[in-house]
């Protein structure tokens, strides 16, 4: 339904007659990997967002596919389905969609652009349960395909819940729209949290596979956009400098940190239970620490990179004693910097006796010779200090100072900081003299930041991520088997804490419970103030 | 705000910049390149607000050099030109100018030889970055180089725009020579045809005509619409637009050269830039055409005709596009090498 009427038989041959020099798949002569300045616009193609009014849609999904059109990066061929339960036309979706993409969209608003985008907008209205809304919405996408041209190229972005993901990917199978026609492709965008250990998640892997085929499953963690992903290894592997210390023969340990400033808001129903650990650790402290833990890859072509981050994932070893080398905390009431919170327990939707972590702090070691004896110290929160993501490697002393002890009191440990957000960018903290007579030595921090160097509006992650998926480009986010690896780490941990009673409290908008500072303590270090 | 040294030097324009810096709290270190623009004082204005737009994107530290300084008086300032002597007005004598911006006078050298002029321009009169203008007397033009030297960012890449006029051969010209990356705009030289020829001519790996930078909004929509199935092969292709314009003969020269089919032009003279490409394929013509200023209209054999937003490509998109990226163009140097003489030696014939 979805190719060209006149499409002739042979296009395969043809196609071939005319390059004769290149064998195997079609290459667009046009294209040509010297030709740096030309984007890659999509084809055509439309976006399903299933949980359209949500807020992830509202505030992300929406504006960032404006985004994309106004940086010319959508073909004229694109359609926009919303599926809800409102009792909307299209049009009414339209001015719902206009109204979030100009209070968030990040370019100028352009009517223009806005026009030509709007008139491939469709909603569809139903329940994840109706099997005759999905028969609608697979009209309304074969009609965009013959008005729109969009040629039945589709990709569904489940915008829900995990627990409706079965149900939603049922319907789409039952009403025959997970199956691309011939030349043209189906794919699936699906959210963090990959399951709740490891048991859900390789079911919910079993329930999208079955429909869609593993390549066309795009596995999206929005906190690791590709951006920070390719800033990391483009700082690790195209530079000298850096790996030849990022071994144990100069560093000590690695703290990765993720805090939020924020409590759970509304998110009470999908929190609780799941905890700090698995909302976070799971996915995003693990990508981070396999990234700054593996080896060269091969190539940067995702199955290398894979390759390498399944490789240092597997050889990531949990401490024996894990009261010792693991840390717990729930928030109790407080300022949250001039603001009053309250605790978790006395958050709307919150059972009083919820032994649920708002911040988890565990060790991990990496058996492998590059790493042997360095800990890494992975830690993530809600209501802490601030807002901040970072890897801090820090290094260990010199081993011998020629100075007087005096000299060196205040000079800590040399640190490589990469922040991941805010500000993006590289801190590198070494010890300089005091000016003046005396011979002292004090930390000293050097800064990079994308922002100042850069460009103060690079693209918001979401925009990178649906254009990945609408050209097909493999996503930098982790395939099944690095899921499935990381479930196998945080069970013991979560298994552990459940026979270990209530969590630790900690003051809102403080680093957390004063067992994290106890549990680095043991290992001779401290928690960085990031 | 603009810092306005009058007689002064290379050395005390450093000075000024990093007190300026310090003063505003801010690094100098995060300028990633240095731009350097040579213009006459007509198109200084205009290029200067290009890049301050562009600088958003890419933050930098512009020098505009004007070429023709002499010639020109400021209105608001009577007796300071290079080469007159007169009074100057008083250390820091603060003023708005006619567009109501803050301007502070400094006087670095009182006496000596009055070869140059500067103004140092921060904040909302810059964009992201910092601006410098030099007014040098004709005799400093010769050494340019040494002009602008002590006022490089260190150890980044140069860019030189040349927003109307350029040189014969811009690889030639002093600060050319130093430069990662030339940017000429025929299309703006008194007379474009004169300016491309040359260009073809001399062009190095480094140069780069904003002519080509015009078109790659209609390069990608082109190769995205060739990478949709059946992937026949195309035939013959027809290009029409303006005519004397030479984004257009860009455009058809690159066709010509990664298609290797015979591409026709058509220039209208009433037509406004690019207005169409026709594909011929065996099952039909596909076609992208711009009949209006922002859209455009895709056919495809067998599809209902599809528009899209598609606004003329200003100097800002264009200059945000060269600033990021500084790498040689082999993909231009190809087209203007070989596929140039493919469209344009058979219609001399």
């Amino acid at each position: 339904m979805a190719t060209t009427p006149n499409r002739r038989p042979a296009d395969g041959p043809e196609s071939t007659d005319a390059r004769p020099a290149e064998q195997g798949p079609w290459h667009n002569p046009l294209l040509d990997p010297r030709d740096l300045r030309m984007p890659r616009i999509a084809g055509p193609s439309s976006l399903v967002i299933f949980g359209v009014t949500g807020d992830l849609a509202k505030k992300k999904l929406l504006p960032a596919v404006y985004d994309l059109a106004n940086r010319g990066l959508l073909p004229a061929s694109f359609g926009l389905i919303g599926f809800g339960r409102r009792d909307w036309d299209d049009q009414a979706f339209a001015s719902f969609a206009e109204e979030n993409v100009r209070a968030h969209c990040r370019t100028p608003f352009n009517e223009s652009t806005w026009r030509h985008l709007s008139q491939g907008m469709r909603f569809v209205k139903g329940t994840f349960d109706d099997a005759e809304a999905f028969r609608r919405l697979s009209a309304t996408v074969s009609e965009l395909d013959r008005v729109r041209g969009t040629r039945g190229n589709h990709a569904f972005y489940m915008s829900v819940p995990p627990r409706d993901f079965p149900i939603v990917a049922r319907q789409l199978a039952e009403s025959g729209l997970s199956h691309s026609t011939e030349g043209a492709w189906r794919r699936v965008i699906i959210e963090k949290p990959f399951g709740r250990d490891l048991a859900s998640a390789k079911e919910l892997d079993r329930v999208v596979s079955e429909v869609f085929e593993p390549d066309s499953v795009f596995r999206i963690d929005h906190y690791l956009g590709k951006e920070t992903v390719q800033n990391l290894l483009a700082l690790r592997f195209a530079n000298m400098m850096f790996e030849p210390v990022w071994n144990s023969n100069y560093v000590s340990h690695v703290q990765i940190t993720m805090a939020e400033d924020m409590g759970i808001g509304g998110r009470a129903g999908y929190y609780d239970g799941i905890g700090a650990a698995r909302d976070v650790i799971q996915n995003h402290l693990l990508q981070l620490m396999a990234l700054t833990a593996m080896e060269e890859p091969v190539s940067f072509a995702a199955s290398d990179l894979t390759a390498e981050k399944t490789k240092v994932l597997s050889a990531i070893r949990l401490p024996k004693d894990l009261a010792a080398h693991t840390a717990r905390g729930q928030y109790a009431a407080g300022w949250q910097g001039s603001q009053h919170v309250v605790g978790y327990l006395d958050e709307d939707g919150i059972s009083p006796d919820s032994t649920t972590e708002t911040y988890a702090a565990i060790r991990l070691d990496v058996d492998t010779r590059r790493w042997a004896g360095v800990p890494f110290y992975l830690r993530t929160g809600k209501r802490l200090g601030k807002r901040v993501s970072e890897i801090a490697v820090v290094f260990k002393r010199a081993p011998h100072l020629p100075f007087e002890a005096t000299a060196t009191r205040e000079l800590g440990a040399n640190a490589i900081v990469i922040r991941v957000q805010p500000d993006e960018g590289v801190t590198l903290r070494f010890g300089a003299k005091t000016p003046g007579s005396a011979m002292e030595v004090r930390d000293v921090n050097m800064d990079f930041s994308y922002g100042r160097s850069f460009t103060e509006a690079s693209p918001e992650a979401y925009e990178r991520l649906i254009l990945d998926v609408l050209l097909g480009d493999p996503p930098l986010f982790p395939t099944t088997e690095e899921v499935n690896l990381s479930w196998r780490i945080l069970d013991p941990i979560e298994e552990f804490w459940t026979e270990q009673g209530r969590p630790q409290p900690y003051r809102a908008g403080t680093w957390g419970p004063e067992e994290a500072d106890r549990m680095l303590a043991r290992d001779g270090h401290h928690w960085r103030m990031p | 705000m603009i810092v306005r040294l009058n007689n002064t030097t290379t050395s005390a324009i450093a000075r000024e910049i990093d007190e300026l810096h310090v003063e505003r709290g801010e690094a100098a270190q995060g300028r990633v390149l240095t731009l350097v623009i040579i213009t006459g004082d007509a198109h200084l204005e205009g290029a200067l607000e290009t890049i301050n737009a562009a600088s958003r994107e890419h933050p930098c530290r512009v020098i505009a050099i004007v070429t023709d300084a002499d010639k020109h008086t400021n209105t608001d300032e009577k007796s300071d030109r290079p080469g007159t002597s007169g009074s100057t007005p008083a250390e820091s004598d603060r003023t708005l100018d006619p567009d109501n911006r803050c301007i502070s006078y400094k006087t670095a050298r009182p006496g000596g030889d009055h070869t140059l002029d500067a103004e140092i321009r921060f904040g909302s009169d810059a964009g992201a970055g910092e601006v410098i203008v030099l007014r040098p007397v004709p005799a400093l033009l010769d050494h340019s180089d040494a002009l602008v030297i002590p006022l490089l960012v260190p150890d980044a890449p140069l860019v030189v725009w040349w927003p109307a006029n350029a040189p014969k051969a811009p690889s030639k010209d002093l600060i050319g020579a130093m430069a990662t990356s030339r940017i000429t705009d025929a299309m703006e030289a008194d007379d474009p045809e004169i300016a491309f020829a040359s260009l073809l001519e001399h062009s190095g790996a480094a140069d780069v005509d904003l002519s080509w930078t015009r078109t790659t909004i209609w390069r990608a929509l082109l190769a995205s619409i060739i990478d949709q199935p059946p992937h026949l092969p195309v035939t013959s292709v027809r290009v029409t637009g303006q005519a004397h314009f030479l984004p257009l003969e860009l455009l058809a020269s690159w066709l010509a050269l990664k298609l290797e089919v015979p591409v026709t032009v058509e220039r209208d003279p009433r037509a406004q830039a690019i207005t169409g490409v026709y594909f011929t394929r065996g099952d039909g013509t596909m076609s992208m055409e711009r009949h209006r200023a922002d859209q455009a209209r895709i056919n495809q054999p067998g599809q209902a005709s599809q528009t899209i937003s598609m606004p003329l490509r200003t100097a800002v998109d264009c200059m945000s596009e060269e600033m990021g990226r500084l790498d040689p163009d082999e993909v231009y140097q190809d087209v203007i090498s070989r596929g140039w003489p493919m469209v344009h030696n058979r219609c001399t014939r």
